[in-house]
């Protein structure tokens, strides 16, 4: 029989809501609480010998230390498979989910598999690295959930082929998968025409890439009074990182002070960015964020000034959701700056 | 205008003293199909075989699939302008040899692709494997050109196709279907409510090896224009495409639009079918922005709210497809567009070469570079010196068993890009 | 969009690797040879874009994949002006779609597949030049 250990947070194992959420990761042989559901769907063919459970803000806050002890539970029991939730729409617990399911699967290598409402910010995050079912919003989903989780879990524990996401019910995972659809693609198409006509809802089975196009401001005025501002996704920043932004998929931003810097040298800059080359970014940083040239600029009078802070964060994996939150948050600072213009650079 | 298309349902196929239909068996004189191929002094040699449903026979390198049809009543003849005379067709009686084909096979350029295997895996993804094939194996005289082989081919296949299609005259069809395509105002007035639906074709036009023909005109040297849908259905739009296997709009497909036998299906009931706006993919980009400003001016002028658009081929296409999405789309006109995907073979790669936010409603045919693999065969129809260089893509791709490790690109028809097939991807 | 400067001014250039179409054009249009790869001539056509020559022919021209064909043949104007966006955007992603193909079936080419080749691409070029 297959062998499947489970992983759910404190609400999920009845310890208590918000006020639990700090309890250490445990162990516990066999099932507890919504691993009942997978046991019955599992029937005789997988059995979940050990359920680890883990509160929300002790996984998060110490995420090192639990991610370690994590994994060393569930090496013991050798599983064919590990389940994380699911987590339906509560955010941290996906987030959870995602990164302890990922790092099982590098570390232990075998399969994982979880499950997200599709607006969990654990699903963006987490559904092109390991199969995320999409389940509905709230735990009384449990049920549909189970349904659509349990049939790919097994097949993900026997090493079977798994089908285009529309059969197996994860979520899109940027992997195009081919399989035969109930009816010829031109039935479909006069079909999701008729849908598109009356109004209702239809589902491509192309999603174009996103387009986020941005209409661009109007020109500045005189760009000789301008006070301007640079904003990267390079990754440029103070040598030794002191903010300790991530190499990739970052999570925050930085600003640093470039009052009387005239150009960012190898000594004190360097990029965070762990998606490059980063051998003549860091030779000269400048490269990315051009702030020789714009003293220059100011010295001549070709531009007014140059604001006296750079943001900057690492644009490689960042989920576009974050990358939003960053800029409306600094925007209103280079508002109250008084900033002009922005000039932003990436890589 | 109205076609009533008959089906005699055609479930053998067999060589006989004598060219006819009896109890769903088609039985083919072989040396009469010879002589008729043989007339034309471009090939030196011609051999004809059968491919049946289940057996196990691979044909490649394949050029066009065929269906034999007859006109029974009305003007005109099987493919005007090639094989008949420039008559409209679309009206009158039409009957058709349901579950038969003419294949024709060749080398007009040394890496052409195409595989239609009868049984096993791949037999699921090209439609062609269902059908009792007659399959044209013409050799060329020595030095022919390519683009007189290409031609040659082409005429064989309607030639042989046309004396099979004459054996249904006088027989009584299993079924028999009606399409009809009223004038616009008259349509306007039958169903008032109705949505009203036009179709956009999209032919491939762009040199040698890569054109239609519609009424004998190669369609790059055509503007945007109309066409009745029933014309299609006496062969007036027809392939001369070699590339391309998996997304090719053979004359099969052709005869046999799939978009339109669907709209036909909602006609009166959830929408108004229009008609058919025919528009071309040429190199020129020009050229693909005037066909694609009147294919929106021209659906525009109809009056439609929506339109199904297809397309053929790979690459470059793929503009001319946005680009008939996108100012269809601003004309206020709902659009569904029907591609294919190019997608890598692990499918994480940007599937089309262009893209555009109002293009919102995709039917795909499935990710062409995906993985197959075909067992051997007892029997390969055609040129199995081929097998070489379409596998011969990479590491070990032909066996030594004849097995074949390829891409889905290399099977006829596998991810049409007019929706013939149920092939998807996610 | 694509303005149709070529037919105001009559300038184009063609940019190849197929010697075949060198030889034919290089006495009445501007050609550049490229000693390369169909990939070079994708780079050498974008250089040429960034330059503020306007795209003409797609770059995908034929349904050939590109790991089927060795060659390549562009037409892009041969006037400069400002940066053509709509030039850049379809020169870009028949870079993305050409790096997306496996290469290795261009292995062992005979001579007649590479006149083919050769023979195809010239030909859809002057169904472009036709017009």
């Amino acid at each position: 029989m297959l062998k499947v250990v489970h992983y759910i947070n404190q609400f999920f194992a009845n310890i208590g809501g918000e006020e639990m959420a700090h309890v250490p990761a445990e162990v516990r042989e066999g099932i507890v609480g919504p691993g009942l559901a997978f046991q019955q769907a599992f029937g005789e063919e997988a059995e979940i010998v050990a359920t680890i459970i883990c509160g929300d803000s002790y996984f998060n806050e110490n995420l090192e230390e639990a991610k370690q002890t994590i994994i060393n539970m569930v090496k013991k029991y050798s599983p064919d498979l590990f389940i994380a939730g699911p987590a339906f729409n509560a955010g941290r617990y996906g987030v959870a989910c995602g990164t302890i399911a990922m790092a099982v699967r590098d570390e232990l290598n075998i399969p994982v598999l979880s499950g997200m409402y599709r607006e969990n910010p654990g699903a963006d995050m987490f559904k092109n690295s390991i199969y995320v079912v999409s389940t509905k919003n709230s735990a009384a989903g449990m049920r549909d959930a189970v349904k659509k989780m349990a049939p790919l879990a097994l097949k993900l524990a026997k090493g079977e082929k798994v089908g285009a996401s529309a059969e197996e019910g994860y979520m899109p995972n940027g992997k195009r998968v081919n399989f035969f659809e109930k009816e010829r693609g031109s039935r479909r198409a006069v079909n999701m025409l008729i849908k598109k006509l009356n109004g209702k809802e239809f589902e491509t089975e192309f999603p174009m890439p996103d387009f986020d196009r941005v209409d661009p401001n109007p020109a500045v005025k005189d760009i000789t009074k301008a006070k301007i501002a640079l904003v990267t996704s390079g990754g440029i920043v103070p040598k030794g990182n002191p903010d300790h932004i991530e190499s990739s998929s970052a999570s925050k931003y930085g600003k640093y002070d470039i009052d009387g810097i005239m150009d960012l040298t190898e000594a004190d800059f360097a990029t965070a960015h762990g998606g490059y080359d980063p051998v003549y970014a860091n030779l000269d940083p400048d490269r990315v964020l051009p702030v020789d040239v714009l003293r220059e600029f100011e010295k001549e009078g070709k531009i007014g000034s140059i604001h006296r802070y750079f943001y900057t964060t690492v644009g490689n994996g960042t989920a576009v959701k974050n990358s939003k939150a960053f800029a409306e948050e600094f925007a209103k600072e280079l508002l109250a700056d008084g900033v002009d213009a922005v000039i932003l650079t990436s890589t | 205008m109205k076609l009533e298309l008959g089906s005699i349902f055609i479930k053998d196929i067999q060589f006989a003293a004598e060219s006819k239909v009896e109890n769903e068996t088609l039985y083919v004189n072989k040396e009469e199909v010879r002589q008729i191929i043989l007339e034309d002094q471009n090939f030196k040699s011609a051999d004809v075989e059968l491919a049946k449903p289940g057996e196990s026979i691979r044909i490649m390198p394949v050029k066009d699939v065929i269906e034999p049809r007859v006109k029974v009543q009305g003007p005109g003849g099987i493919f005007p302008g090639m094989v008949n005379k420039v008559e409209t067709v679309g009206s009158g009686k039409t009957n058709v040899l349901k579950g038969a084909a003419v294949v024709t096979t060749g080398k007009i350029v040394g890496f052409q692709e195409g595989i239609i295997d009868m049984t096993g895996p791949g037999a699921e993804y090209t439609p062609f494997s269902q059908l009792n094939n007659l399959v044209l194996v013409c050799e060329p005289i020595d030095g022919l050109k390519q683009h007189e082989h290409e031609k040659a081919l082409r005429f064989a296949g309607y030639k042989v196709a046309i004396y099979l299609g004459e054996l249904a005259r006088n027989l009584t069809p299993d079924v028999v279907e009606t399409f009809e395509t009223p004038s616009i105002i008259e349509g306007f007035k039958m169903y008032p409510e109705l949505p009203r639906v036009a179709y956009v074709l999209m032919l491939q036009s762009q040199g040698l090896m890569h054109d239609t023909y519609v009424y004998g005109v190669d369609a790059k040297q055509s503007l945007t224009t109309m066409i009745y849908p029933t014309e299609l259905m006496d062969g007036a739009i027809v392939s001369g495409n070699c590339v391309s296997a998996c997304d090719k709009n053979t004359t099969y497909h052709h005869l046999n639009n799939p978009v339109i036998h669907d709209l036909f299906a909602e006609h009166g009931k959830t929408l108004n079918f229009v008609g058919v706006i025919i528009t071309n993919e040429n190199v020129y980009l020009a050229d693909k922005e005037r066909s694609s400003n009147w294919s929106a001016k021209l659906a525009e002028f109809l009056g439609v709210d929506g339109v199904i658009i297809s397309q053929e081929g790979f690459g470059n296409p793929d503009t001319d497809l946005i680009m008939n999405c996108k100012k269809i789309e601003a004309k206020g006109i709902k659009t569904v567009i029907i591609t294919d995907e190019y997608a890598g073979r692990d499918g994480s790669s940007q599937s089309l070469a262009d893209a555009d936010a109002s293009a919102d409603a995709v039917v795909t045919g499935g990710n062409a570079n995906e993985v197959i693999e075909l067992p051997p065969m007892d029997k390969i129809v055609g040129y199995a010196d081929v097998a070489d260089i379409i596998a011969g893509g990479f590491d070990g791709s032909l066996h030594a068993d004849g097995s074949i490790t390829a891409e889905l690109q290399v099977i006829t028809g596998a991810t049409n890009e007019m929706g013939f097939n149920k092939l998807s991807a996610r | 969009m694509f303005a149709l400067v070529i037919f105001l001014t009559g300038g184009c250039m063609i940019i190849t690797n197929n010697d075949w179409v060198y030889q034919k054009f290089k006495d009445s249009c501007n050609v550049l040879f490229i000693k390369g790869s169909y990939r070079d001539v994708l780079v050498k056509v974008r250089d040429k874009i960034q330059e503020g020559h306007e795209l003409l022919t797609h770059p995908l021209s034929s349904s050939l994949k590109p790991n089927e064909t060795p060659y390549k043949s562009i037409i892009i104007s041969e006037n400069k002006g400002t940066l053509n966006f709509d030039s850049v955007y379809i020169i870009e992603n028949s870079i993305m779609s050409y790096d997306k193909f496996n290469k290795n079936k261009l292995i062992n080419l005979t001579d007649k597949i590479i006149e083919d080749f050769k023979l195809i691409d010239l030909t859809v070029l002057e169904s472009a030049l036709d017009i």
